[in-house]
């Protein structure tokens, strides 16, 4: 059979519908029911290359579980924030176990104006030996993967571009 | 559905960047502040890119009244709550690289009004708001991956700052396919716009093939309902129908 071609991504342009990025930020319940593990926060600021926040910008993740299953009726990894006037996320979630070959970590994707593709990357807890983590290079970039921790904390700042670009990745 | 829809790897595949939006496109400022310098960094994909969100509605609600069927949705409304503008009914079809039809497929429509405006705070161009027109609905594909939309046909506006750079009238699209890497964001045009030849974002694909397909197609108005024109779009999604489950 010939394989369809996928289609052009676009830019998600300006002006997402608020209402569209906003309730989708908290994965600590789903329907109702608490998942199981250690709540932790996810914040960070998203800049561009002069250094001016990020407003409505959209970062969408997705996680394993607490034991790095992906298949926990109880938890659902998936969540959606959208930066503020400041160009500030907020994501409440678990923190994730090690799944097979993988070090803990949450995929991240980002969606805004002038982001003509979606980017994404991901955020480790530390400075893991991770296959994903090892293919970054040069290795002196992969600490800004790595979040900064403030008790149940994480700090998480992604620059799309200049000195300190975060690494993303193309799959 | 299933919790996870994993794939094996061979599942997703590179694409042709002709047939991709570029980076940093001359004629859109934003880009030369927001796309990577970098060149994007190449990994192994493994369960945690190759697996879900499926069963998404359970974190984003369907939007409308018709929840018995999630895959249509009327945001031009009627009578006194009518939107003005051209009627139209949008028939989009969300398809992966088999051309197998994806159900269950989450889909975030928007677009601005018949005066090009959208209800967004940040919107400051002039043309008024309708207050019948609110722009933005999320459906779920059915059984042939089709979702429906009857809405109002989205005007022109123009860009500010941008020395007469025009956006042709064109729709936002937001979907989700089998895996995470299926993810797409796109915006889906009208044919015969004179503004789809110069405009920056539709043009960044260089492909013309691959352009053509982010153009709707109108269908025959003698088939269709009497006060709406049909228009017909494809969404391809990355991925080919599950067939191994990862481990």
């Amino acid at each position: 059979m010939k394989r369809l071609v996928p289609t052009g991504e676009m830019t998600l342009g300006p002006f997402f519908p608020r209402e569209f990025g906003l309730g989708a930020n908290d994965l600590t319940s789903v329907g109702g029911v608490r998942a199981e593990g250690e709540v932790i926060e996810i914040t960070g600021r998203v800049v561009q290359l002069d250094g001016k926040p990020l407003d409505n910008l959209i970062l969408e993740i997705w996680q394993a579980d607490r034991e790095g299953r992906f298949d926990n009726p109880k938890f659902f990894g998936w969540g959606r924030a959208a930066t503020d006037a400041a160009g500030v996320y907020l994501f409440r979630t678990i923190r994730p176990g090690a799944l097979r070959g993988r070090a803990p970590h949450i995929n991240f994707l980002l969606l805004y104006s002038g982001l003509m593709r979606q980017l994404q990357t991901a955020m480790f807890f530390d400075d893991a030996d991770d296959p994903v983590l090892n293919a970054v290079q040069p290795a002196a970039l992969r600490k800004r993967l790595i979040a900064t921790r403030n008790g149940n904390a994480y700090r998480f700042d992604i620059r799309l571009r200049g000195e300190d670009e975060t690494p993303f990745f193309d799959d | 559905m299933s919790e996870t829809s994993a794939i094996s790897a061979g599942f997703i595949e590179r694409r042709d960047p002709r047939t991709q939006s570029q980076g940093v496109e001359p004629g859109y400022a934003h880009t030369a502040q927001r796309w990577p310098s970098q060149p994007l960094q190449r990994r192994p994909l493994t369960a945690a890119e190759l697996s879900g969100p499926s069963g998404l509605t359970r974190r984003l609600a369907v939007t409308g009244e018709r929840a018995a069927s999630p895959q249509r949705g009327d945001i031009a409304g009627t009578g006194d709550k009518r939107a003005i503008g051209q009627l139209i009914h949008l028939r989009t079809r969300v398809v992966d690289e088999d051309g197998a039809p994806v159900p269950g497929a989450v889909v975030e429509i928007w677009h601005c009004n018949a005066a090009g405006r959208y209800i967004h705070p940040n919107d400051t161009h002039g043309a008024p708001v309708d207050p019948n027109f609110y722009g933005a609905a999320r459906l779920v594909a059915g059984d042939s991956g089709l979702v429906e939309l009857r809405t109002i046909k989205p005007a022109a506006y123009p860009v500010p700052d941008s020395a007469g750079w025009w956006r042709p009238p064109h729709v936002h699209f937001s979907v989700w396919g089998r895996v995470w890497l299926s993810r797409l964001v796109t915006q889906m045009f009208f044919p015969g716009e004179p503004l789809n030849e110069s405009d920056a974002i539709l043009n960044a694909i260089r492909d013309p093939e691959s352009r053509a397909r982010c153009v709707a197609r109108l269908a025959p108005t003698a088939q269709g309902p009497q006060d709406a024109l049909v228009y017909e779009y494809q969404i391809v999604v990355r991925g080919r129908k599950a067939a191994s489950s990862l481990p």
